[in-house]
């Protein structure tokens, strides 16, 4: 079975978001920040990371600096921000996200498709 | 022959001495008269020696009271500790004048600003005779110096803190509205969650309400989003990523999109292409797209059901004209110079029914006008607007 990887600081968006993956049949786990986020890619192998930018402790730009893409060679990172552009989105494909999806313009059909779309291609 | 007779010498004397006395009263009487200027002399060592009306005016003292006295008198206890003005002698004698701006003091003890010019007088064999002193009195121009300079800085710090203030209002709608964005989005997806099945079918009622508060939540997201985008290019933050694109691909793209839309007001929409805008061009795709979108869904929104929309793309001058035309309420000439304002929202037939922030024709000029182009405007009322976006044609790798 896929599992995905959520790290969102928003509880009800992360909430919602595992709510709407599991429907489908994907092990899902969440993370609140970048900190927790690291610590989870430790112990698991997570074949897509959805991940959030805009976090306290630590953000995703910094999840995407201390992460070692070499040690995952399977994960997928896609950015699921609020942003639609801008330095940071920019830094954050640099480092080695795939690509971004805007939140708000987001349904959760339209999430679901998206993800299932990325996993299969992985 | 004239012969020159003890008698005739002592006469052509005489009336020699009358002509220099005559010239040195008239210099005199020159001097003594002129109230505007003190001019005195002093000797050597700096003691007073004549005195005029000028400077019986500026300085207060007459001149039976101020002769024979040191010329440091009308200096302040600070410039007399500091020597300054056994200095300025030293240097009128050194450069054969002194010229200085600052206090003096009258006889009353009140204070003057001065502009003071020292000269040291020599004789014919170059000795030092003394000294000529020219006083200004020159308090007005002082107190107009120093008010406008005060009003200066007045203005300079009342700037400072507006354009401070600027900055706090363009940080404040950016957080606020990144702020605001948050729940908006949770409420979105937990209503999508619901409307989309994921909890197990829906009464037709629930739905229905279900379907409104989505709708609304929308709005709220759009008008956000608007918000959000507007403090940016406020603050100058907007950067543009600029590539060459397909205008072609870009405009069926953005007709696609409102497709749907357009069709549901009973509406229609063609678009004409110029062949020979069949090269790309260089522009920040993504933002002009957007500000295409907003021009198209404006002119979507001001149209009464079954009117038209025409896209047309060509060349004007060298630019690349892409115009928005509609059947719709047109806008009447005294509305235009409002048409580009923020939260401008011009009434008209339709207007009561047309929701939107009213940002989004600001925000579309600001970001035309970042790619060093312009948008400009036909209208006549009830027959229909035509937008015109026109852009400099840069090609790659001009």
């Amino acid at each position: 079975m896929r599992k995905i990887l959520i790290v969102e600081d928003e509880e009800i968006l992360r909430e919602s978001y595992q709510f709407i993956l599991s429907t489908e049949a994907y092990v899902v786990e969440a993370a609140s920040d970048g900190k927790k986020a690291l610590e989870l890619c430790q112990k698991m192998e997570f074949d897509l990371i959805l991940l959030d930018l805009m976090m306290p402790v630590m953000n995703g730009i910094e999840f995407l600096e201390a992460y070692e893409p070499s040690e995952h060679p399977r994960t997928k990172i896609v950015i699921i921000s609020n942003l639609s552009g801008g330095d940071m989105l920019a830094k954050a494909l640099q480092l080695g996200a795939h690509k971004n999806i805007v939140k708000a313009s987001i349904t959760p059909r339209q999430l679901l498709s998206t993800v299932r779309y990325e996993v299969e291609a992985i | 022959m004239k012969t020159h007779t003890p008698t005739t010498h002592l006469t052509s004397l005489r009336t020699q001495h009358t002509v220099v006395f005559d010239e040195l009263e008239r210099y005199k009487l020159l001097v003594e008269s002129i109230e505007d200027y003190a001019i005195f002399m002093m000797d050597p060592k700096g003691y007073i020696q004549t005195w005029n009306k000028g400077a019986q005016k500026n300085k207060g003292y007459a001149a039976h009271e101020i002769i024979g006295k040191h010329f440091s008198k009308f200096y302040t206890e600070i410039d007399m500790a500091s020597k300054k003005p056994e200095r300025e002698l030293e240097l009128a004698q050194k450069f054969g004048r002194v010229e200085d701006e600052d206090w003096r003091v009258r006889k009353d003890g009140s204070k003057f600003w001065a502009n003071v010019v020292i000269t040291a007088l020599y004789d014919n064999g170059g000795n030092l005779v003394g000294f000529a002193k020219v006083t200004r009195d020159l308090t007005d121009r002082k107190k107009q110096e120093d008010s406008m300079r005060t009003a200066n800085l007045t203005l300079k710090e009342q700037q400072k803190k507006l354009e401070a203030l600027n900055t706090s209002k363009d940080e404040f709608v950016s957080l606020a509205s990144h702020q605001l964005r948050t729940p908006a989005t949770a409420i979105k997806n937990l209503l999508a969650i619901l409307l989309e099945g994921f909890s197990g079918p829906l009464e037709a009622a629930h739905r229905e309400l279900i379907s409104k508060a989505y709708a609304s939540n929308e709005r709220q997201l759009a008008i956000v989003e608007s918000l959000l985008k507007v403090a940016q290019v406020d603050a100058g933050k907007v950067v543009l990523n600029k590539t060459p694109t397909d205008i072609k691909t870009l405009l069926y793209g953005i007709l696609e999109d409102q497709s749907d839309a357009i069709n549901e007001r009973g509406q229609t929409c063609k678009l004409t292409m110029d062949s020979s805008l069949s090269d790309k061009i260089v522009i920040d795709e993504n933002n002009i797209r957007m500000a295409l979108e907003n021009l198209i869904d404006n002119a979507s929104k001001y149209t009464p059901h079954g009117g038209k929309i025409i896209l047309r793309a060509g060349e004007k001058d060298n630019q690349i004209d892409i115009s928005i035309q509609d059947t719709g309420v047109g806008i009447a000439s005294k509305d235009m110079d409002k048409l580009f304002e923020r939260f401008s929202r011009i009434p008209n037939d339709m207007s009561g029914g047309v929701v939107g922030s009213g940002l989004g024709l600001y925000w579309a000029d600001k970001i035309i006008g970042l790619h060093g182009g312009h948008i400009e405007v036909d209208s006549k009322v009830n027959e229909g607007t035509t937008f015109h976006v026109l852009h400099p044609r840069v090609t790659p790798g001009a």
